[in-house]
């Protein structure tokens, strides 16, 4: 086990913020992670002892873990791990469909948003979510973006324009369809989808953002651009990422959680998970010799 | 746009935004919910509506109302065994052309046509089946009728008719109009109906289990009778009751052409009546409230066939769905 | 080339004779209606057809007051009963997934898809005819709607389940509500298919006598009252054809004509518009 206090995001991201306050790292379950000094580094969300249920199926064992903000955290494992599960717990998207149920705690800063009372609604435009395939809605580019917005805010005309430049900015499409916001954005190509709903996730200005594998049914240029642009918000984002790709986890990532048959193996920086694991499976998980 | 991230949590108007939004959502669903049940309550309705309409006949007639042929507004004296015989007869004889017909069209259009015509003409049975009866009917009585009379009619007469047994069910005089003119139009008018089902049906058998019969060498044909019937026989059985549904209520096909007489004969060339057709024709100039009671209680009957046949035609093309979801 | 295998051919070759047979005369017949129909229909489209009322036996005239309140009782009835349709059809779809409820209402609403129009007629005149103590053209609308809710009921179903479940999701995870997300997003996909649903729901409204035979009942007369029995042209062609008089008989070709051509327009649109929406997923 690797002692180093190596900081993950040194040299890779110099426009770090300064943390706010350290929080505890109560929730990691001791001997999985280590002691890793993370001075610095705000805990945003924390998943504490939580377990998840298909129709009584138990697809999540006990998971503990934090995501830090301005970090992005990479989820790998085989497929049918839990990863996407786990992802899909933090904006409890869970709850669209019937006899799912999550226990333990997810806190988003301090708050348990599994509690009951929590207003979904609004969690959801806190928390961002790319999908694995593009899902352009079936109208304009411009309303594509503007729809997230319009459902907490009343900007008007030139805020709305503003937001939605800013946002297709942010999310590196600005130059590529300024000229054609009134497009459907069903017409463009499927990395500039996958960009443009990149842009209506950060339209809405969530402070976490959930990648769900959003490289996974793009090509290979596309998918360099992407995961520029995860580089680009970090600075200012908790972003999470699923991936099955590991050399994009590597790339992307400071920290890396790998799953197992529901349960979490081992979470760490991401450098010491790919050159140190502690565990005997993610080594061979890595080295490719399972999943 | 200085912030990155807003924290709604805290704002009061978003706050009272979502709010607002989850008492929509109630609102939205409720509202669903509500037009979800009006379509239990529309055929709720319809049965409740029937059976009130058809008290004072069920009064005046009980039981016999089904086993009495008599039919006489004058002294008010009604039994509705004719309509339902001839609703049952023409609704077979339609069936005994459908059924096969049918079956011949859908086995050409899946297993024997180019492929450059199998969309064409599976568009066109569609369209045909959108023709609406009236138009059947009208053509019944101007060109169907006249044919049957003048042609078909007195060839059944001097052929089968002189058979022993079978004199009796085609004995003239040749109307043209009867219950025979008006189950082949029936007929013909669910050829549209029976077809794009049995072709839906068949079109659900996996190409790899077609596929593999024609592996071993097996002909169109023992494809078709030994694989795809087989596989789809719940869905075809459905199909035609969906179309036997169609055939009992149909109404403006059969006014036309089936003569309206309350009478059950032996013969089917001669003129008798329906369920549909009488409550059709009679309904309007009903004087009395037996009379109008007993034309709602002929509906109340033909409201439970169809229910029957229709759930029987559903259940079994639920069963089909299942096994091909599966 | 065995005894066995020459029988086998041959018994396929027959039964596929008589299924080629089968096809001849199906379409043998379904085609000669149509041309008899334009054959006799085509001679009796005019001018006069659509601008003057129908006439007493033996006089000249058209079918104006017919059409129109056809075209009036359609569109009331297509008012009413979509918004129903559609409302139901997506509780089917987007709440009712896996409930009872939703199972029976579906059901129920198959069999109400099928069930003979005639029926319905009874229904309305026992409850709207009745009550008010006349005919009306309301009445005759509300028939017409009830046959129009089950067609849309079912295609707003079809349609919405179509649409993927990432799409709602990807709406759901910016925070929209549950009837945003039905709203803005899922029927905005659906929609080519929706009116799909309407337009063949017009079609089939189009053509059926036996619900206002005793619901609008029938009007020699221009009449704009929907209060009063209103003409339509399912009706007057059932009198006309059924009449001994030439004239009438030839005004009922052409209405014939006139709705069959509505309806196959109809039905040609709804394609279409279907074929549209398959092309652009």
């Amino acid at each position: 086990m690797t002692t180093t206090n190596f900081d993950p995001t040194s040299g890779r991201n110099p426009a770090m913020n300064p943390a706010i306050a350290m929080s505890p790292t109560a929730g990691l379950s001791e001997g999985r992670t280590g002691n890793r000094s993370r001075a610095g580094l705000a805990e945003k969300i924390s998943v504490r002892n939580l377990d998840f249920y298909y129709d009584g199926y138990r697809a999540l064992k006990d998971i503990s873990l934090p995501l830090y903000d301005r970090q992005v955290t990479a989820f790998i494992g085989p497929s049918g791990c839990g990863k996407s599960t786990l992802l899909r717990i933090l904006n409890r998207m869970y709850d669209l469909y019937p006899k799912q149920k999550a226990t333990g705690e997810v806190l988003l800063d301090g708050n348990n948003i599994l509690s009951p009372k929590q207003d979904l609604n609004l969690l959801r435009a806190r928390v961002g979510m790319v999908f694995q395939k593009p899902t352009p809605f079936p109208m304009s580019i411009y309303d594509n973006i503007a729809f997230g917005v319009r459902l907490y805010e009343k900007l008007s005309k030139s805020e709305m324009n503003d937001r939605i430049e800013y946002s297709l900015r942010r999310a590196a499409l600005w130059d590529e369809v300024k000229d054609k916001l009134r497009q459907n954005g069903m017409s463009l190509s499927g990395g500039q989808q996958q960009r443009l709903c990149i842009a209506r996730a950060i339209a809405v200005k969530p402070s976490v953002l959930l990648l769900d594998e959003p490289t996974s049914a793009l090509d290979p240029i596309s998918t360099a651009k992407c995961e520029e642009l995860v580089d680009e918000l970090r600075s200012d984002y908790c972003i999470a990422i699923v991936t099955h790709n590991m050399q994009q986890a590597a790339r992307v990532s400071n920290f890396t959680a790998f799953m197992y048959l529901g349960e979490l193996i081992e979470f760490g920086d991401t450098e010491s998970i790919f050159t140190n694991p502690a565990k005997e499976k993610t080594s061979e998980y890595i080295t490719g010799r399972f999943g | 746009m200085t912030e990155i991230a807003l924290d709604l949590s805290e704002d009061v108007t978003v706050l009272r935004r979502a709010r607002r939004q989850r008492l929509q959502d109630v609102a939205f669903r409720t509202a669903t919910l509500f037009f979800a049940v009006l379509v239990l309550l529309i055929l709720g309705g319809v049965a409740v509506a029937l059976i009130d309409g058809a008290m004072p006949a069920i009064r005046a007639f009980g039981v016999g109302f089904v086993t009495t042929e008599v039919w006489n507004p004058v002294t008010d004296q009604f039994g509705a065994l004719a309509p339902i015989y001839g609703t049952l007869v023409t609704a077979a004889i339609a069936m005994l052309v459908g059924i096969p017909v049918s079956f011949g069209i859908a086995l050409f259009i899946t297993e024997m046509c180019p492929t450059w015509l199998k969309r064409p003409l599976g568009i066109a049975i569609e369209l045909l089946a959108g023709i609406p009866s009236i138009i059947y009917g009208i053509w019944g009585l101007f060109v169907f009728a006249p044919f049957m009379q003048s042609t078909v009619q007195p060839f059944l007469i001097d052929t089968v008719g002189q058979l022993p047994v079978l004199e009796n069910i085609f004995m003239g005089p040749p109307y043209g109009i009867g219950v025979l003119t008006a189950g082949l139009i029936l007929g013909i008018m669910v050829l549209p109906f029976i077809t794009s089902i049995t072709r839906d049906v068949f079109e659900t058998v996996p190409p790899m289990v077609r596929e593999s019969a024609y592996g071993l060498g097996a002909t169109t044909w023992e494809v078709v009778w030994n694989v795809v019937l087989p596989y789809t026989r719940t869905g075809v059985v459905g199909g035609v009751m969906l179309g036997l549904g169609r055939a009992l209520g149909e109404t403006m096909a059969v006014t036309f052409v089936i003569g309206n007489a309350h009478r059950i004969s032996s013969s089917i060339l001669a003129p008798g009546t329906t369920i549909s057709a009488s409550i059709a024709n009679e309904f309007t100039e009903a004087v009395g409230d037996v009379y109008t009671s007993a034309l709602i209680a002929m509906g109340l009957i033909l409201f439970l066939i169809t229910f029957v046949v229709l759930s029987a035609a559903k259940i079994m093309l639920i069963r089909l769905q299942r096994k091909a979801g599966a | 080339m065995n005894a066995i295998y020459l029988r086998r051919k041959a018994v396929n070759r027959v039964a596929l004779s008589l299924a080629l047979g089968a096809a001849g005369f199906g379409l043998f017949w379904l085609v000669a209606i149509l041309w008899t129909l334009l054959f006799n229909g085509l001679s009796s489209i005019n001018l006069a057809l659509f601008t003057e009322n129908t006439p007493p036996p033996g006089g000249e005239g058209g079918l104006l007051n017919a059409i129109f309140g056809s075209v009036v009782m359609t569109t009331v009835a297509t008012l009413v009963g979509t918004p129903v349709g559609i409302m139901a059809g997506t509780y089917l779809a987007e709440f009712g997934r896996g409930a009872k409820l939703a199972e029976v209402v579906r059901f129920i609403n198959d069999i109400l898809l099928s069930a003979p129009s005639i029926m319905v007629g009874l229904f309305i005149y026992e409850v709207v005819v009745v009550r008010m103590g006349h005919f009306s053209a309301w009445a005759g609308a509300l028939a017409l709607a009830v046959i129009v809710i089950p067609v849309v009921v079912r295609t707003t179903e079809d349609m919405l389940k179509l649409v993927p479940n990432s799409l709602r999701e990807a709406a759901a995870a910016l925070g929209a509500p549950q009837w945003k997300v039905i709203t803005l997003v899922a029927y905005r996909a659906a929609r080519n298919g929706i009116i799909t649903g309407v337009l063949l729901a017009i079609a089939r409204i189009s053509g059926e006598t036996a619900p206002l035979l005793f619901t609008a009942l029938n009007n020699q007369f221009w009449s704009a009252d929907m209060n009063a029995p209103m003409a339509n042209l399912p009706v007057v062609i059932f009198q006309y054809a059924m009449s001994p008089y030439e004239d009438w008989r030839q005004l009922a070709w052409g209405g014939a004509l006139l709705i069959t051509v509505t309806i196959l327009l109809l039905n040609i649109g709804a394609r279409v518009l279907a074929g549209l929406g398959t092309t652009r997923k």
